[in-house]
């Protein structure tokens, strides 16, 4: 973050491009939450599909959902934390990505 | 897993439905309801849908938003032209896995049940639809796992 501060006095453009790779650092969450009629055995098959998680993972998973009210299934790049979004919502789930602070 | 008696996995890897003529009508009847939000903008089921992928913005990526739709009519068009087979492989047993997931949801948001307490309070005639969809996804789950 150090080097944000040196850049801002030489170049704005830099700046910009340095804050934007600096942004990219911070990784974006897909957030699974709870809903009170899903069945577990199906967040768990869907997460298993979309994500080729193991049947531990995503039981664990599936269960954070269901005790916390929303579980961190993936983290990464803004695109495919969308696309694993979409997915998720194709499969009929409550899901949402967030950027991770 | 415990032993399904609606959806059985064959020894081909074809999914036998056993259902009857009235279990077929039921399922019919909630794909038929899956399809009329498509040409129905205000339709109450829309935000299950068509939910936002990140909420804390405005619009979503208009790419995601067509992706998002394309897959989820085609998979209602296959599950609504499949729902009188006898046998789904494994593409159509997701498709009407995915239909009945959505349809459960927009029913659980028309009726207003967000927690738990929300479904204790409700009567079993009420949840009668409900529990018809969970025991059908809860099977349906369990014979695309085997």
């Amino acid at each position: 973050m150090g080097a944000t501060v040196t850049q801002r006095s030489t170049s704005t453009d830099s700046t910009v491009a340095l804050q934007d790779a600096v942004a990219t650092k911070h990784p974006w969450n897909v957030v699974v939450w709870n809903d009170p009629v899903t069945p577990m055995s199906v967040v768990v098959i869907i997460l298993r599909k979309i994500f080729q998680y193991s049947n531990a993972k995503a039981t664990k998973l599936m269960m954070t959902v269901h005790n916390e009210g929303r579980a961190i299934v993936w983290s990464g790049e803004k695109d495919r934390a969308e696309a694993y979004c979409v997915q998720l919502h194709t499969h009929g789930l409550h899901a949402s990505i967030e950027q991770d602070n | 897993m415990g032993a399904t008696t609606i959806f059985i996995r064959r020894r081909d890897g074809r999914i036998e439905v056993r259902l009857n003529e009235r279990g077929r009508d039921f399922v019919r009847r909630q794909f038929e309801r899956l399809m009329a939000v498509d040409g129905e903008a205000d339709h109450a089921w829309r935000s299950v849908v068509n939910q936002p992928i990140d909420p804390a913005d405005d619009v979503d990526d208009p790419v995601w938003v067509l992706e998002r739709e394309r897959v989820a009519s085609s998979n209602t068009e296959l599950a609504l032209v499949t729902v009188d087979e006898e046998f789904l492989n494994n593409a159509e047993a997701w498709a009407w896995l995915c239909s009945l997931q959505h349809v459960l949801r927009g029913i659980s948001l028309e009726q207003r049940l967000f927690s738990d307490e929300d479904v204790a309070a409700r009567s079993d005639d009420e949840l009668n639809d409900v529990r018809v969809l969970q025991l059908l996804l809860f099977e349906l789950a369990d014979v695309i796992e085997s």
